[in-house]
């Protein structure tokens, strides 16, 4: 296949602090995400905690 | 895309079809404002997953107040309506934007893409089905997550540490550490999940600040807090905080006849056996792939580990089994936040690395109108309220504000709107601007943080300079806040609209400033994250200089043999090092230091040297610092003196190259953290555990009848490395626990090296007559991350390692903008730790050398040169070092003159020059003295 | 007539500013005297703004960051 057939679009799957980053890296990068997220809300896990580990910030 | 799935999927790397499922939502993304109405009329209650089962949720609802989108769904398995059709509809009645669809309907959709990235997550193990641990028994009994909620401000309890049993005040907790992990027997999970420590030791020291006397214990095997700054915060809550820590595993809990105390029976450290009450015992349950997960893997085709974790190689960490599909987080191992983002960044870069050509083919740009210029316009504003459905008509007399606006100067027009956001309402908006000829707009409606971008943009739809809109806040902060008492919420609201008016008037038009991008980077140290991150970058179409300060690339990796899951370091770094000399978009400087250094984002100019002077000026856009680290060399256990005592390097390279006293040595014994986690460096060295546990396995593979000891403090062998722990452990390798109280001792007699330590077993001194000493040293930090700090003014920590901008968040970049930190040089990490790293930070500078320029926002600082005689004090204020002071030539009367510059890609506005400057020698637009000044004289008017 | 204070609140945009749009959403209660002031960084405010307020008549001011 010819590099220039290439999509320029990317799927990532799953909406938490780790598939959020890949989305705005690529999309300021210059692609086209699509984000798909189970649940009715992005922000996973780190959405839940109340402070992090080791600085004990705010985890919202 | 929420509420969906992936279905399907087919093609290949650069062009797959996927097909998405997106199940209904009963809610209408587009009409929905969040008002909350329905919920609060839903008759029906279910234990909300946000809030880990410890609170109630109603069956519409948001999944938790800041949610994004910010979108209500109906659960249609609770729903009242979905089981009796006709019934309730309560949500629908209430609705003030008719957004209820109880009719919608699952959609399919096909979406083609160039790659996937699968970001799964993971889910919390659940410690019901092994019933050893009584949770879902006794109600005292809660996980990790359920206590982080009863923590949280946001949480059932507000934050109050009641008992779930019978609301009593909760006095003594314990903490039960690895339910799920490092454990085959009642779970089946035989790895470890690597950040329960971190999160019992956090809730145990959160929960001491919110109830004074608190009582918390630690039951643990291991405290394994490996990642930077971690090591500090166990020695704070154990010293500073009091959290008590327990070695030991406790197998069962049991209630204390009806009291709802919690009875722990365990074996304490002088080996006796020991009863002791909780009010509270919290699970620290591991992390585990789940079915739905384990099905998506399936479906994908991506391989996964026997801890169902995907596959990757070390080299290549974020990479699956299947090309042109990628993996981030805790799909691929578990992993805490900063990992996770930094996987995040690297999944991206390596996406980028593949689909380089197709790069901006379907990223677009909007176009507006040509803009109106208003200087020499006299005030023309136009003030549009916002009713938000009864969000704030409910409350606020939204049509006494309205007029009371038309009376305020400037103003040339006043309307309502039912949602000022609305598509249609936008549009009207901008017919208005147009044919009223207004030339400043007030939108008195919610947040600017939400909906100031989306009236910018209404504004420059209608050809106005998008900074001449203010918004007034009289909704979240007036409306919601005030709903008992509408009359004063009235009476805010025309102060808001009138200081909002106030402000306006005194806005001028801004432009955002373009920033020129040099589309090229510069890597520092041609270590393994060096030449990572360089071949990354170079792949992704950008040139690269790499900047080696000795006459070889590899760093560290030439002194080393295998990763932990078994790849030769040495192939890889051979592979990669020819990858990277054979790229003709990497140029490699090799003998030549960084010597000086100007410049900021986009456009740095570097000059480096060789040691005899010769000098070259590299100009580049973005810069990744990966100068590494190295290993400690020990000043304790006889190391220099007893021939026989050797560094982990030193006896690396004797057993490889099979020298007869390491061939010969019937008994060697492993002193884990020398140098590590105490005095100046409290810090772990995160790769030591691993690896004196692999040489413990060759050793005893090569031959069984050797004894070989490793003397640990705690044996951190975090993820899946734990099978190594236990695969030594099979064969025989001895595991000694010591404290730094009772260091072991290294002496010689008769020739004859002698090792002492106390042994926790037997409980009584331990001699062992060992042939050879291995010390398992400290990684350090490289000593010219003292002069790059200088050079690029880039922070390092208390251990010379450099700091990033956030622990969290922005794990690879630095405060700096446009510069960025990878591997050793950051903290100590293992290889594929540093690739994920020198990956992220590539995918982090690709943002910036994919354009040709970036775009700044127009609030920034402004010397007025009216009035700045360059007294310099806000030089020393400026977080960003964005102000410089200029001389100029003499003036007429001879008096040499001074004045400030701001460097505007530098700025970020915050004022702090303003506040400080004692002549209003400079102003941030769109926040001008004259502005806040205005504000402050309307707010107190009346 | 009770005394009704008048009260200036400078908040930064970055988080108390924040912090009270999250207190709306939670439809926490507060009287109404307080008129809050977005700036974008608490630094930013001059302490002629502080003297200003009291000058023009507000019985406080607080500074939020």
């Amino acid at each position: 296949m010819l590099d220039t057939q290439k999509v320029g679009s990317v799927m990532i799957v799953g909406g938490g602090i780790t598939g959020m980053q890949a989305a705005l890296d690529l999309a300021d990068s210059g692609y086209y995400v699509y984000l798909v997220e189970r649940s009715g809300a992005i922000g996973g896990a780190m959405a839940q905690l109340d402070k992090t580990f080791p600085t004990n910030d705010c985890s919202m | 895309m929420t509420l969906s799935e992936l279905a399907g999927i087919s093609g290949d790397v650069g062009d797959f079809q996927v097909t998405v499922k997106e199940h209904p939502r009963y809610v209408d993304m587009d009409k929905c404002i969040a008002c909350g109405e329905c919920a609060a009329k839903c008759p029906k209650k279910v234990d909300s997953e946000y809030d880990a089962a410890t609170g109630k949720r109603k069956a519409i609802y948001v999944k938790y107040a800041q949610a994004v989108p910010l979108k209500y769904q109906i659960d249609a398995d609770n729903c009242i309506r979905f089981k009796k059709a006709g019934a309730c509809g309560f949500c629908e009645k209430v609705c003030p934007a008719g957004a209820i669809n109880f009719d919608d309907t699952e959609k399919i959709h096909q979406i083609n893409v160039g790659a996937v990235i699968l970001s799964p997550g993971f889910e919390s193990f659940d410690p019901s089905a092994a019933g050893v641990w009584g949770y879902g028994r006794y109600p005292n009994v809660v996980t990790a997550m359920q206590f982080e909620r009863y923590l949280s401000a946001s949480g059932p309890t507000e934050g109050h540490l009641v008992r779930p049993s019978d609301g009593k005040e909760i006095t003594k907790v314990a903490f039960l550490q690895c339910v799920g992990s490092r454990d085959e027997n009642k779970c089946g999970n035989a790895y470890c999940s690597s950040v329960c420590c971190m999160y019992a030791i956090k809730e145990a020291v959160m929960a001491k600040d919110h109830v004074p006397g608190l009582r918390t214990s630690i039951f643990m095997m291991d405290m394994r807090t490996h990642g930077k700054d971690f090591d500090r915060y166990y020695q704070r809550a154990k010293d500073e905080s009091g959290v008590r820590f327990v070695r030991c595993r406790v197998h069962g809990v049991e209630p204390e006849g009806e009291s709802g105390d919690l009875r722990l029976h365990y074996i304490n450290e002088e080996g006796r056996q020991v009863e002791e009450y909780f009010d509270l015992v919290v699970l620290s349950v591991g992390l585990q792939i789940p079915d739905h997960i384990k099905a998506l893997a399936d479906l994908t085709g991506v391989r996964l580990t026997n801890d169902r974790f995907a596959a990757t190689s070390d080299f290549s960490p974020v990479s699956t089994s299947k090309k042109g599909i990628f993996t981030c987080g805790a799909f691929a191992g578990p992993k805490d936040i900063p990992q996770s983002v930094m996987e995040g960044s690297a999944a991206a870069a390596a996406v980028a690395d593949v689909l380089a050509p197709a790069r901006g083919q379907l990223s677009q740009e909007k176009t507006f109108p040509q803009e109106r210029d208003v200087v020499n316009e006299e005030e023309k504003i136009g003030v549009f309220v916002c009713h938000c459905g009864s969000n704030i008509a409910g409350v606020v007399d939204v049509e006494a504000v309205a007029d009371y606006a038309q009376t305020l100067p400037g103003v040339v027009h006043t309307e309502r709107n039912l949602f000022s956001c609305s598509q249609d309402t936008q549009e009207q908006m901008v017919q208005t601007i147009k044919s009223k000829g207004l030339n400043r707009v007030v939108v008195a409606a919610c947040t600017p943080r939400t909906h100031e971008p989306l009236f910018r943009e209404t504004l420059k739809a209608a050809g106005l300079n998008e900074y001449l809109v203010e918004m007034a806040n009289i909704r979240n902060q007036n409306s919601w806040v005030h709903s008992a008492d509408p009359k004063s919420a009235t009476a805010k609201a025309k102060d808001l609209v009138r200081m909002a008016v106030a402000k306006v008037a005194r806005q001028i038009s801004l432009q955002p400033i373009s920033v020129p991008i040099i589309q090229k980077g510069l890597v520092i140290g041609g270590g393994i994250a060096g030449m990572a991150a360089a071949l990354n970058m170079a792949e992704q179409g950008f040139e690269v200089h790499l900047v080696e300060k000795t006459e070889s690339l590899g760093g560290n990796a030439v002194y080393l043999g295998h990763t932990w899951s078994g790849e030769s370091i040495q192939d890889r770094a051979k592979k990669l090092i020819d990858q990277v000399q054979k790229n003709e978009r990497i140029i490699i400087h090799k003998g030549f230091e960084v010597r000086q250094a100007e410049g900021f984002v986009g456009n740095f100019s570097t000059t480096i040297a060789t040691r005899d002077g010769l000098t070259k000026t590299i100009e580049h856009g973005v810069g990744v610092v990966a100068t590494g680290g190295r290993a400690l060399r020990p000043k304790e256990y006889g190391y220099g003196r007893i021939p026989n005592v050797l560094t982990a390097l030193e006896f690396d390279r004797l057993f490889k190259l099979k020298e007869q006293h390491a061939v010969k040595a019937k008994t060697v014994v492993f002193i884990q953290c020398v140098g590590s986690r105490e005095g100046d460096r409290m810090y772990c060295s995160k790769v030591c555990c691993t690896h004196s546990v692999q040489s413990a396995i060759d050793l005893k593979q090569e031959d069984a009848s050797r004894m070989v000891y490793i003397l640990y403090r705690d044996m951190r062998t975090y993820g899946q490395r734990e099978t190594l722990y236990k695969k030594a452990r099979e064969l025989g390798v001895i595991f000694i626990n010591y404290e730094t109280h009772g260091k072991p001792t290294v002496e010689v007699e008769h020739k004859q090296v002698n090792v002492g330590v106390w042994d926790h077993v037997l409980h009584r001194p331990l001699r062992i007559k060992a042939d050879m000493v291995v010390l398992a040293t400290a990684i350090v930090a490289n000593p010219d991350a003292e002069k790059l700090n200088k050079i690029y003014k880039v922070s390092i920590d208390g251990d010379g390692f450099f700091q990033e901008a956030h622990a969290k968040l922005r794990p690879v970049d630095f405060a700096t903008d446009g510069l960025f930190v990878a591997g050793l040089a950051h903290y100590p990490k293992p290889v594929e730790e540093s690739v994920a790293q020198a990956l992220a930070a590539s995918g982090r500078a690709a943002t910036l050398l994919s354009r040709s320029a970036v775009s700044l926002d127009a609030v920034k600082a402004e010397p007025d040169l009216r009035y700045c005689d360059g007294c310099a004090l806000c030089i020393d204020v400026c977080p960003y070092h964005a102000i410089e002071l200029v001389e100029v030539e003499a003036d007429e009367a001879g008096q040499p003159h001074r004045y400030i510059k701001v460097n505007k890609a530098q700025c970020k506005g915050c004022g702090l020059c303003q506040g400080t400057c004692p002549k209003r020698g400079v102003v941030v637009q769109g926040f001008t003295m004259e502005q806040i000044s205005s504000q402050i004289e309307a707010a107190l008017a009346i | 007539m009770s005394f009704e204070p008048k009260i200036i609140a400078f908040c930064c945009n970055w988080c108390s500013y924040a912090a009270a749009d999250l207190a709306g959403t939670a439809r926490m209660q507060y009287p109404a005297n307080v008129r809050i002031i977005r700036v974008m960084c608490s630094g930013m405010v001059h302490p002629e703004f502080i003297t200003k307020a009291l000058g023009q008549g507000a019985d406080g001011v607080m500074v939020l960051g």
